[in-house]
């Protein structure tokens, strides 16, 4: 048996993220498309190319398709070669499992046989689920140097946010002494961040347990902590669950903006741009002679007439004259017609708004969406793949309309503030 | 099967400082791509998977470009691009003497492919255009060549190779009884477009006897040695837009061609394809554009950050606009650093320059300067710096070897 001088990576990419609503109707949550040409998954992927990391499994379970596309050869983010690669673990029926994976560490259970063919010092396991720029070279070095079992990234959150994550009380040496998973009541601000570092045969001894223990923040990780060496790697700089379609937005919107702390070009963030009938290949971005833009992004293949301030445009986007697109995040391929406006929405691939429709009427935001009150309640409206928006419809602020909804679908009067139009599953 | 054969090899004296270091079919173009594109695009939506390039000046520039012809759709089985460099054999030890004398130093190539036609084409234009008309014309005509031809000005007829097409078929082509390699008094305002297709056993042959004489072009040699030996000669008339990029004057307008509101070159609807591998364009972020930019009629690509103002102009990625600089009816290619204040007026730069903080390049800004301003690449032009209408930069200037101001028209070295 030969070790991999290279910790083997496992990417849990099989979340739903429901919280994304309509966005995760189609694909799974690290498949949704992120500043304009990227995946969510991109920047793991990337951190993971960037820290010289080569053999990477990703779990997944919830609609691959999309992700699969995305994941191409691997070759996007130098994963082909004799010794490198990227492997797709989709779950699957055993003489003993036949269930969906029932938690993080159930999923890493099920893929034993891959872990036992790649043998490696350490296992990293991470979520596809982040946006972020971490250094795992770092990260593998440290938990060396501490002589860890499990070496767990966390970092300081509002002590508000807390009750969100899996918290972690540590001593003067970063060793976690205490740990709870989504606390009610704050005891400490600092947050697991879904990043672990496993010693490979402990890893596997620990899973070999008790198949009960199905979670790591839940189960494995308490285990360890009473009984082996697990420390916190300390992380600060940006790092954000975009889980929730608010986070997400704002998370979108802060690549717009310097001082944020996102940094695409210096984080190196690779995409597979040859998916899904290599959209990259489209030409450079055409503008007309009337247009306004501000503080926006804007991929190739784009034909912008009109106005663009504060927004993310991914490739192939069509803003008509006099069509304004502003604070809002649009998918490949979208057509904005003349003289409408579409404002703080985001719009998924391929939707169409017709002339002088408006999305995002009226100033007041106050009213969350009627249907996904915890999704939608700080104005911004959603349209679902392929929906159209007839000609001069109004659609009102916190709405949902549906994946494939067309004018046949909406009422003539358009959508007041938290409405939805929802089609039924076929 | 159609073997297609692309003549890349030419440096073009006129392009000058853009082809210091790379042949003309590697220019950049477009926004994204390289002038061979188009040749290589519309092979690939003609359908043709077997394509050799022949490649002589500089070729390292060409090479990596191409690739592995994945971009085009030219790897698999039975697809495929090869690049035919000059060779030392037992026979030859020359370089390629001519565009004819380069297909027959590799006719041994040829052959092998067992090609039931032979596609000949320059590397160097900018046009679209369906090959498997003109080869379903060249079989019903049972040609032994035919070659497409458009209608040129009669007072630009003299920069090109001229034919006299009959009407035989009307719009589509005719027969060729005359042809003149540059004329200077034109006798037909048919100019040859350099895309021609052959009957191999007639090409071999007549590549073979050209091979005595003392000149090796197929314009200036093959063509009127097959009218004059009675071959059946044939041209196809091509309607659509051509662009040419011979001289810096008309790279500068096939580019300019690209914008307005129904420009004649649409890279989209055209299935226009480059390999985005080359100089990594596939790992640029999407363009950013800062709070106070403002851009008007041009084509950007992603990487570039504008801060400034661009109008009439073309991007390519890695372009920096900073705040309060102008950028206006020119051509900037990868990777410049276009710093604040600065005016570029009927500029084309080449990669990898730095204008330094209000350095002014081109005509006046506001207005529409007669003559292209040519900077090469590499150059870093100091800051406060003018460089004047017409001015050609070589490439890489060094630090200090700056004279005070380039005047109108000058050749900086």
């Amino acid at each position: 048996m030969t070790w991999s001088k290279d910790a083997l990576v496992l990417l849990l990419a099989g979340g739903v993220g429901s919280r994304l609503n309509i966005l995760v109707k189609k694909r799974a949550k690290p498949a949704v498309p992120f500043a304009g040409i990227y995946r969510i998954i991109d920047f793991s992927l990337s951190n993971v190319m960037v820290s010289g990391l080569t053999k990477v499994g990703v779990l997944t379970q919830y609609k691959p398709l999309s992700l699969m596309s995305h994941l191409g050869t691997g070759e996007a983010w130098d994963f082909t070669g004799r010794s490198r690669g990227v492997k797709i673990l989709p779950p699957r029926t055993g003489e003993k499992d036949s269930d969906w994976y029932q938690g993080t560490a159930d999923a890493v259970r099920r893929n034993m046989d891959y872990l036992r063919n790649n043998p490696a010092r350490e296992v990293l396991i991470l979520s596809g689920d982040h946006i972020y720029n971490m250094d795992f070279d770092a990260v593998i070095d440290y938990h060396r140097s501490k002589g860890a079992d499990v070496t767990v990234g966390m970092m300081v959150v509002p002590e508000s946010e807390i009750h969100h994550f899996g918290a972690g009380i540590t001593d003067e040496d970063n060793r976690i002494i205490d740990w709870e998973e989504k606390p009610k009541v704050a005891r400490t601000n600092l947050a697991s961040m879904g990043i672990y570092v496993f010693d490979y045969a402990y890893l596997l001894r620990t899973l070999a347990r008790n198949r009960d223990e199905v979670d790591f923040g839940m189960h494995i990780l308490p285990h360890a902590i009473k009984c082996d060496n697990v420390f916190a790697y300390p992380f600060s700089g940006y790092w954000r669950d975009v889980g929730t379609i608010q986070a997400y937005w704002q998370a979108n919107m802060d690549v717009l903006n310097p001082e944020s702390g996102i940094s695409i070009p210096h984080w190196q963030v690779r995409t597979n741009v040859e998916a899904e009938g290599r959209p990259a290949d489209r030409p450079p971005a055409r503008f007309g002679a009337n247009v306004v833009l501000k503080n926006s992004l804007i991929s190739a293949g784009s034909n912008i007439q009109g106005t663009v301030i504060n927004s993310v445009l991914s490739p192939g986007i069509v803003v008509e004259k006099g069509a304004v697109v502003k604070d809002s995040i649009v998918f490949a391929d979208c057509i904005i017609r003349k003289g409408s406006m579409v404002d703080l929405a985001i719009l998924d691939k391929r939707v169409e708004v017709g002339a002088e429709a408006v999305i995002g009427e009226g100033g007041n935001c106050d009213f969350a969406n009627r249907v996904y009150p915890s999704h939608l309640f700080s104005g911004i409206t959603l349209l679902g793949k392929e929906a159209r928006v007839p000609a001069r419809m109004s659609i009102g602020r916190n709405c949902i309309i549906d994946c494939n909804v067309t004018a046949d679908h909406l009422p003539a009067a358009g959508l007041a503030d938290g409405e939805s139009i929802f089609l039924p599953e076929k | 099967m159609t073997l297609a054969m692309i003549l890349a090899g030419g440096r073009v004296g006129e392009l000058n400082a853009l082809t210091y270091y790379r042949p003309k079919s590697a220019v950049p173009f477009g926004g994204f791509g390289r002038v061979i594109d188009f040749a290589l695009s519309n092979l690939m939506n003609s359908g043709i998977e077997r394509v050799a390039i022949l490649s002589q000046y500089r070729s390292y520039s060409l090479i990596n470009h191409l690739g592995t012809g994945a971009a085009w759709d030219m790897t698999g089985r039975y697809r495929r691009i090869s690049i035919l460099p000059p060779f030392q054999g037992s026979d030859e030890t020359d370089w390629y003497r001519g565009s004819a004398d380069a297909v027959f130093k590799n006719l041994d190539f040829v052959k092998y492919q067992k090609p039931e036609r032979i596609l000949i084409l320059s590397g160097d234009h900018i046009y679209r255009m369906n090959y498997q008309d003109l080869i379903d014309y060249h079989q019903m005509k049972d040609a032994d060549v035919t070659f497409a031809c458009i209608k040129v000005e009669a007072q630009e007829a003299h920069r090109f190779g001229v034919a006299a097409i009959d009407d035989e078929d009307g719009e589509i082509g005719g027969k060729v009884s005359d042809y003149w390699e540059k004329p200077e008094q034109p006798q037909s305002n048919w100019a040859s477009l350099t895309v021609l297709c052959f009957k191999p056993d007639v090409l071999y042959r007549v590549l073979k006897e050209n091979q005595h004489e003392g000149s090796f072009e197929f314009g200036r040699d093959i063509i009127p040695k097959m009218i004059g030996d009675g071959l059946r000669v044939y041209g196809y008339k091509f309607s659509g837009y051509w662009g040419y990029t011979r001289t810096v004057e008309e790279y500068w307008r096939s580019s300019m061609d690209m914008l307005g509101d129904n420009p004649d070159i649409d890279l989209e609807k055209w299935g226009f394809r480059t390999n985005l591998d080359h100089l990594g364009i596939r790992d640029f972020q999407p363009l950013i554009t800062g709070e106070e930019c403002s851009v008007a009629n041009s084509l950007i690509y992603n990487g570039c950050t504008v801060e400034g103002t661009v109008k009439n102009s073309i991007l390519f990625p890695g372009v920096h606009v900073g705040k309060g600089a102008i950028v206006e009816n020119s051509v900037v290619f990868f990777n410049n650093i276009i710093g604040k204040g600065c005016r570029l007026n009927k500029v084309v730069s080449d990669v990898n320059n730095n204008y330094g903080a209000e350095s002014s390049v081109g005509g006046r800004s506001g207005c529409m300067p007669g003559r292209v301003t040519v900077v090469g690449w590499d150059n870093a032009v100091p800051a406060g710096y003018r460089i004047e209408e017409g001015a050609m930069i070589y490439p890489g200037i060094g630090e200090g070897n700056w004279p005070d101001i380039v005047k109108e028209g000058e050749v900086i070295r």
